[in-house]
């Protein structure tokens, strides 16, 4: 999955895009949904950044719609609580023999938090699917962040991909061999697997060392950044929409659909 | 226990972001620190994000059949101290907002908090307490990676009823809160905590100058273990 998501990142259609601009974009637009008093601003940003996505950077839509149902079950457990912890206004729905209702209010505020979810959740993975990661350490070192702090995710970053392959591997070794075959058996697999993986991890670490150290390593990592222009245009239709979406959410603030 | 982009209002999300950021400031500094004296320690705690991130994006063995995730802040916490262990949850935690979806960026400082700061300090807490005490090695390492997962719970639960009281109430809210979220976290913690111990009994049995190195554990004790699973 991350590497598919890295590998879109690296060839869709608005990779020419300046990566400082996106990013401004998804941020932007995160912002207004989760400050949103409505929840129509944050669907419309979950509107357009999923246009965004799906149109002008030509991701198959049915990959789009898998990585939208990852989040679910976090967002449904939860505001089911805030269903019905949250009262005030007309009594909607009553749970039998249980002192649960659904009230208007509490209705309101989960719609809200789902439109919100929503919204927040298509403006990262407009950002994730158009950036690649490279490009955003780029900008973070421009932004003058610590550059042990960015060395280290780096070189993190670097390790995930030859990790997870390893790891694949792994498990599925396991599986051939019944690993996962009980309950028991699982947790067994399972503790072994992340023994024998830490301990690779390790050893593949202390073999970088030494081949940072083969090439001159002195506490720095030096990477040529590669800079993109940023076109007038694209920064006025930028700017334009973020200003649209900020004004819907200020004049649709007091909008409630129950 | 993630928090989802947009799921926080104003002003909590500020104020977690707040909170979390002295953790951090004094976590680059004791990285700074560490860098310049011993070079080889940048790739290792790379590899060690790595190895959590990794671990966090695999699916645990579960009774419920509900999707389940290990935190791997325990082991983070055990092996370099809450600060550092702090700077490698906030590299883990963006990775895993913008490649997984776990978590999100305003909703950053709140998981940071919760899965990069309390839950390794109560590990780091627990396995000092446990050493100091004598205790047996795999034991600490089980209560303190399955408390920290406690932990990480708890605060999210703590988290979400500040900033949705409802009309119950904080107390109210954070029960509602923390038992719905308890049917997967505390079989969840259990699992972890037995994990890592696994995963410690691994590194002692096969690699055991990882840990000496850390000073995490003294030769002799590697000796006395290696010698009872003998």
């Amino acid at each position: 999955m991350h590497n598919i998501l890295e590998e879109f990142a690296r060839t869709n259609r608005l990779r020419e895009v300046s990566p400082a601009l996106k990013l401004f974009i998804g941020l932007a637009s995160i912002l207004v949904s989760v400050s949103s008093p409505g929840p129509v601003a944050p669907l419309l940003v979950a509107a357009a950044m999923s246009a965004a996505v799906l149109v002008l950077a030509k991701i198959p839509a049915r990959f789009y719609a898998r990585l939208l149902l990852i989040p679910a079950s976090f967002a449904v457990m939860s505001i089911a609580v805030i269903l019905f912890i949250t009262g005030g206004g007309a009594v909607l729905v009553e749970v039998p023999g249980l002192p649960l209702a659904i009230t208007a209010d509490g209705a309101n505020l989960a719609l809200l938090l789902l439109a919100r979810v929503f919204g927040g959740m298509c403006s990262l993975y407009f950002i994730a699917l158009t950036t690649p990661t490279t490009e955003i350490f780029e900008i973070l070192r421009r932004l003058r962040v610590p550059t042990v702090l960015i060395d280290l995710a780096m070189l993190t970053y670097r390790f995930i991909f030859i990790l997870i392959e390893e790891a694949g591997q792994i498990y599925r070794s396991q599986v051939m061999r019944l690993g996962y075959s009980r309950f028991r058996e699982s947790v067994q697999s399972f503790g072994m697997l992340a023994g024998a993986l830490f301990i690779r991890t390790w050893e593949s670490g202390e073999a970088l060392v030494l081949a940072m150290d083969a090439r001159c390593y002195d506490g720095k990592l030096g990477i040529p950044g590669k800079t993109r222009p940023l076109s007038l245009s694209a920064l006025a239709a930028a700017l334009l929409y973020i200003g649209a979406i900020f004004g819907i959410s200020l004049s649709t603030g007091g909008l409630v659909l129950l | 226990m993630h928090i989802m982009e947009g799921f926080l209002p104003s002003p909590w999300w500020q104020i977690w972001f707040i909170v979390s950021l002295p953790f951090i400031v004094i976590g680059l500094y004791q990285l700074n620190k560490l860098v310049r004296e011993k070079r080889e320690a940048l790739p290792l705690l790379a590899v060690a994000g790595a190895f959590v991130f990794v671990l966090s994006s695999l699916k645990l063995p579960s009774f419920n059949g509900s999707c389940s995730h290990p935190t791997g802040t325990g082991l983070g916490g055990i092996l370099f101290g809450p600060c550092i262990a702090a700077v490698l949850g906030l590299i883990v935690l963006v990775f895993q907002a913008v490649f997984l979806a776990h978590g999100g960026i305003t909703t950053l400082g709140a998981n940071v908090f919760s899965m990069g700061i309390a839950g390794p300090l109560v590990a780091y807490l627990i396995y000092k307490a446990g050493t100091r005490a004598g205790a047996n090695t795999y034991a600490t390492v089980f209560l303190a990676a399955a408390l920290a997962d406690l932990t990480t719970y708890v605060v999210t639960s703590v988290q979400l009823a500040l900033a949705f009281p409802g009309s119950v109430g904080f107390f109210g809210a954070f029960t509602a809160f923390a038992a719905i979220f308890a049917v997967t976290q505390v079989p969840l913690a259990i699992i972890e905590g037995a994990i890592i111990a696994l995963v410690f009994k691994y590194i002692v049995q096969l690699k055991p100058e990882i840990l000496t190195r850390l000073n995490l554990l003294s030769e002799s004790t590697v000796q006395r273990l290696r010698e009872a699973a003998a």
